[in-house]
């Protein structure tokens, strides 16, 4: 093969790909329950700093657990958030584990604010939810804990594909965003933590970018609830600085209060209804939209508890937002969210030892249901996520691990696999991955395409997805920092034309899932997952029914 | 958000080295020259105005000044293009 760049090999019992919170977590968990397992952190950029977990407000959901059951939360969960579409066992699984998880968090050195008697500070959301604050240095905590443990982590190396053989996973590859060297990785278990898909258009913790989707669905993984990638929220229109909460205060140029067009009683968190109201406003001439918002006393959540980490981050954002906005005019911003990875509920794939966590496999692994994922109309739950995924994929990923020996790697798939990679920069002209991104994000980006949906906008935005899929043929690179742009964008156009394709099979409206022209709920036709996966060269969508008569919450 | 023109003003004369801002830096605006020991704002098109780095550098070396108007908000209407 051409070794231009060079080329390192590496063996390890576990390989996790991505060095947000959810790899740390499963890198962590596994280490603890099989210190003696090899296992190998990769992250594109730098583990500990990269992914979500560290850029947002800092927010863990809490239950308290001596005053409700998770059943309860479940029962409000299916019918009101998750809309007969979730997995009732897994969300059950998942409120069961709250103070397990957080009392794990504060083990690995994560900082949670406490009382004075030594208790959680906790802040209620709603009737049956809490939230605790984190300082944002927790994702590095929990790599110098990985660390300490004997996880090796090697950063600035980008996994770009999965090997399999025999029908299992047998490692991966990659190169370094740095030199260009080829990295070849041989492992009994995979465990995927690369984050959502958000199309490169909302900044700061909206940072996924899909290739660890793309790979998995290049491998033959299969992908379920792909349609559900469209979350959206409500930015100021100068510093593009979200609001959450925003769309209780939405007001119309003629002073109306709109929220009440779309809002009878109190939700939990924005809804697509007020992504679409936004739309029918500014159609009729009837914007700008304007917030008018009762500010909470000191600084919003951010003031509430102590973290020193954090406050530097929160006020530099802060500050630079206030020098701009001189009013409330807000607009929406298409955030993403895609996270597709099917998973069981120890997480692993339908490829044998291939695992996915967080954000790459929360709609996956059907436990929000009807909503993007994170934050899915649950504050908080992003986080935590990730770290239930950590713990429940690492006994399977253990057992994986023990149970069989190094599996084989094919040269020719190697070979191939780098061919792929370096392909943009062999060319000497061509498209860059910025001309791609954009006809994605014209796609993607309008609401009316990716969230007030109609059989004839998604055609549309199906137009552009199929230019840049054309586009994409042709990417070109002069250094490695372009090449992963250009690895990026291809990711981009994948995951849209498996959202798009989706949203155009799921004829009703249900959750975040809102279809102009297909305004209710359909549970006779619809109690049903779409699956997404590749047949050869082809993109192939069957449905699978949702088990619900299993579960004590059915539709009427 | 692609081909931003946000601003990185850096102070090399109060720069210790430590290497806290190539490492906070999530979307490789930021290399590293090992020879001076110094930051390099090499990719500051894909800054997305995080201010991660300006957070964690301990001698405030760092000023990110965001230029808002280059972030595309994708809506059809002109206003909110």
């Amino acid at each position: 093969m051409d070794m231009t760049y060079g080329r390192e090999d590496h063996k390890t019992d576990v390989l996790v790909v991505g060095g947000g919170i959810g790899g740390l977590a499963a890198a962590v968990s596994i280490k603890e329950l099989a210190p003696e397992l090899d296992v190998m952190i990769v992250e594109k950029q730098t583990a500990g700093y990269s992914g979500k977990a560290n850029k947002g407000g800092g927010v863990l959901q809490y239950f308290d657990l001596t005053r409700i059951k998770p059943e309860d939360f479940v029962a409000y969960h299916a019918a009101n958030i998750g809309c007969f579409l979730g997995d009732q066992d897994l969300m059950k699984t998942y409120v069961s584990m709250n103070n397990h998880m957080l009392d794990k968090l504060v083990e690995w050195g994560a900082r949670l604010p406490k009382r004075a008697d030594g208790g959680y500070d906790v802040v209620p959301t709603g009737p049956m939810t809490a939230m605790i604050g984190v300082d944002l240095d927790i994702t590095l905590k929990i790599r110098q804990t990985a660390e300490k443990m004997g996880v090796k982590v090697l950063d600035k190396v980008t996994v770009s594909d999965l090997l399999t053989a025999n029908g299992r996973i047998a490692g991966a590859v990659g190169y370094s965003i740095l030199d260009g060297k080829f990295y070849t990785f041989n492992a009994k278990a995979v465990v995927l933590a690369t984050g959502s898909q958000n199309y490169r258009i909302g900044p700061m913790w909206s940072s996924g970018r899909g290739d660890g989707i793309a790979a998995a669905y290049r491998a033959g993984a299969e992908m379920r609830n792909a349609e559900f990638g469209n979350f959206a929220q409500l930015v100021k229109v100068r510093s593009h600085h979200e609001v959450v909460f925003g769309e209780n205060y939405m007001y119309n140029k003629n002073d109306v209060h709109i929220t009440k067009n779309f809002r009878t009683h109190p939700e939990p968190d924005i809804s697509s209804t007020a992504v679409a109201e936004w739309y029918k406003q500014i159609s009729a001439d009837l914007g700008p939209i304007i917030l008018k918002e009762e500010k909470a006393p000191g600084g919003g959540i951010y003031g509430i508890w102590d973290r020193p980490y954090g406050q530097t981050f929160w006020r530099l954002n802060e500050e630079s937002g206030a020098a701009i906005d001189v009013d409330a005019e807000v607009c929406p911003m298409l955030i993403g969210e895609q996270s597709p990875l099917k998973v069981g509920h120890d997480m692993m794939t339908t490829i044998p030892g291939l695992y996915a966590v967080g954000d790459v496999s929360y709609c996956g692994s059907a436990a929000p249901g009807a909503v993007p994922a994170p934050p899915a109309r649950n504050r908080g739950s992003g986080i935590l996520n990730a770290v239930f995924a950590g713990i429940m994929c690492s006994q399977s990923a253990v057992d994986t691990a023990k149970g069989i020996g190094m599996p084989d790697v094919d040269e020719a798939q190697i070979e191939a696999c780098a061919e792929r990679v370096y392909a943009p920069l062999k060319r000497k002209s061509g498209a860059s991955s910025k001309d791609v991104i954009r006809l994605v994000q014209k796609a993607i980006g309008p609401v009316e395409q990716s969230v007030y949906m109609s059989a004839h906008r998604i055609d549309t935005a199906l137009k552009y997805v199929e230019k840049a899929k054309e586009l994409a043929k042709e990417l070109a690179a002069d250094d490695f920092h372009e090449l992963l742009s250009c690895h990026e964008a291809e990711a981009m156009v994948l995951c849209a034309e498996m959202q798009f394709r989706a949203a155009r099979l799921r004829r009703e409206s249900r959750g975040w899932f809102l279809r102009e022209d297909y305004p209710e709920m359909d549970n006779e036709n619809w109690l049903k997952w779409i699956i997404v996966k590749k047949h050869g060269d082809e993109m192939v969508f069957v449905t699978e029914d949702v088990p619900y008569e299993k579960w004590p919450i059915r539709p009427l | 958000m692609i081909d931003t023109r946000h601003k990185i003003n850096f102070d090399a004369s109060k720069c210790v080295g430590c290497k806290l801002c190539y490492k906070a830096c999530f979307v490789d605006v930021i290399r590293w020259d090992e020879e001076k020991k110094k930051p390099v704002f090499k990719y500051v098109e894909d800054c997305e105005h995080c201010f991660y780095c300006a957070s964690v550098c301990k001698k405030g070396c760092i000023e990110v000044v965001p230029d808002y108007s280059s972030e595309k908000l994708l809506q059809t209407f002109d206003r909110y293009l």
